[in-house]
């Protein structure tokens, strides 16, 4: 478990460090800004990671992560206003680009298997994609006019 | 496994994230929509390119994939802490947030005609019954096994999706979002599919194209993303897969008679 949080520890670190590089260029964020809201992102998400290894509920860890901080940023919780500053430094798109960058090459080695698949599986698959957004996006389209809220 | 001692991975990821943030956000107008360009997306196609140079060895490609589990970490905790503020708008819309999940079955009624019309047997059935993600691939598995065609189908857009998921999505939402006259929230909303990478796409394009909307963007996608994670199995087992098997079936016998009338 030491060993564990010891090694998020540091990669995650490696990572906000670059996020905090693409913060700074892409968003005009001094590091220096961005740096305690990043700081705050890293450690909810080792407790959130944490948890899902203490606890025996067969729950991902990203729903711990997302409940923790969630929790923390509620008005009227302790320190929520600290917490909503801090992290606004942080951009959202930031925060995608190394990601999206580590899936592209991991992604290389999935390339031959999806050159077997064949054009009708890229129009399948585009369907499948189109179909759940554009679905989701109308039914919600429809209730929030139902409510008078959009 | 030492993740972090993959100084070359690490160095690799700075420069693709600075190259991209360098080339910025670039907009194209087609039609009635914008088609934006992200720094994201150059990373992903950057990282992909680079992987059949002799700079990334097979070694970075496979740490990489448990990479992006830990930086998609870093994501979710960002969503968490725009959904908080925002608690009451979301209580306000929790409805359509929650109902809008059902909008995951419209995949089947448009991708499942069209597979059977290009000539797939069950193979449709894996393929268009979700978006394909990780608890489909493990619910096909259960119930068909990997070497079956539904298993295979499953499979194709499970890497369909993991390729193209997130440039495809980031694209076509920053389109449809400026084009079709549904609501920049609604889109919000639709944004959770239950993968964080097309998640931050097409929740970072709408951003992108609205940024008068952030706050609630961000709030309303992670939630959604939320709700779908936790639910979006259960709709599969329960719903999807039956309704998509029915459906199924309903075609192929409609495609017999044709046959038959025909021959």
């Amino acid at each position: 478990m030491l060993r564990n949080i010891q090694e998020w520890t540091i990669v995650l670190a490696i990572i906000g460090l670059i996020t905090l590089v693409g913060n700074w260029i892409g968003y005009s964020v001094m590091p220096t800004q961005a740096m305690p809201g990043m700081i705050l992102l890293i450690v909810i998400s080792i407790a959130g990671l944490a948890l899902d290894k203490l606890l025996p509920f067969n729950i991902p860890a990203i729903a711990y992560i997302s409940l923790i901080a969630i929790t923390l940023s509620i008005p009227g919780v302790p320190g929520s206003e600290t917490v909503v500053k801090w992290t606004s430094e942080v951009n959202l798109l930031a925060i995608t680009t190394p990601i999206l960058a580590y899936a592209g090459i991991a992604i290389g080695r999935s390339w031959a298997d999806f050159a077997k698949l064949g054009w009708r599986s890229l129009i399948v698959g585009s369907l499948v994609l189109l179909g759940t957004y554009l679905g989701s996006a109308v039914i919600a389209e429809i209730i929030l006019r139902m409510q008078g809220i959009i | 496994m030492n993740l972090w001692k993959d100084w070359r991975l690490h160095a690799i990821i700075l420069g693709i994230v600075i190259v991209a943030e360098l080339i910025g956000t670039h907009k194209i107008a087609i039609g009635g929509g914008v088609v934006l360009l992200l720094p994201m997306l150059y990373a992903i196609v950057i990282g992909l390119g680079l992987y059949f140079t002799p700079l990334v060895k097979e070694k970075q490609s496979k740490n990489a994939e448990n990479l992006v589990f830990l930086a998609v970490s870093l994501l979710i905790a960002k969503f968490g802490v725009t959904i908080g503020p925002s608690i009451n708008t979301i209580l306000e819309v929790g409805p359509a947030l929650i109902l809008q999940e059902l909008g995951h079955l419209a995949t089947l009624l448009i991708a499942l005609p069209v597979a059977i019309l290009l000539g797939m047997k069950r193979e449709s059935i894996g393929m268009t019954h979700s978006v394909g993600r990780e608890p489909n691939v493990a619910l096909i598995m259960d119930k068909f096994g990997l070497n079956s065609p539904e298993g295979r189908g499953v499979m194709s857009i499970y890497i369909f999706g993991t390729i193209f998921g997130a440039v495809f999505l980031g694209l076509i939402s920053g389109i449809l979002a400026t084009m079709l006259p549904i609501h920049p929230l609604s889109f919000a909303m639709a944004s959770g599919v239950g993968s964080g990478s097309m998640m931050a796409a097409a929740s970072g394009s709408l951003v992108s194209a609205f940024p008068h909307l952030e706050k609630d963007i961000l709030a309303l996608a992670g939630a959604s993303n939320l709700i779908s994670a936790a639910t979006g199995l259960y709709v599969s087992i329960f719903i999807a897969l039956p309704l998509t098997e029915k459906m199924y079936a309903f075609f192929m016998k409609l495609r017999n008679k044709k046959t038959k009338a025909e021959g």
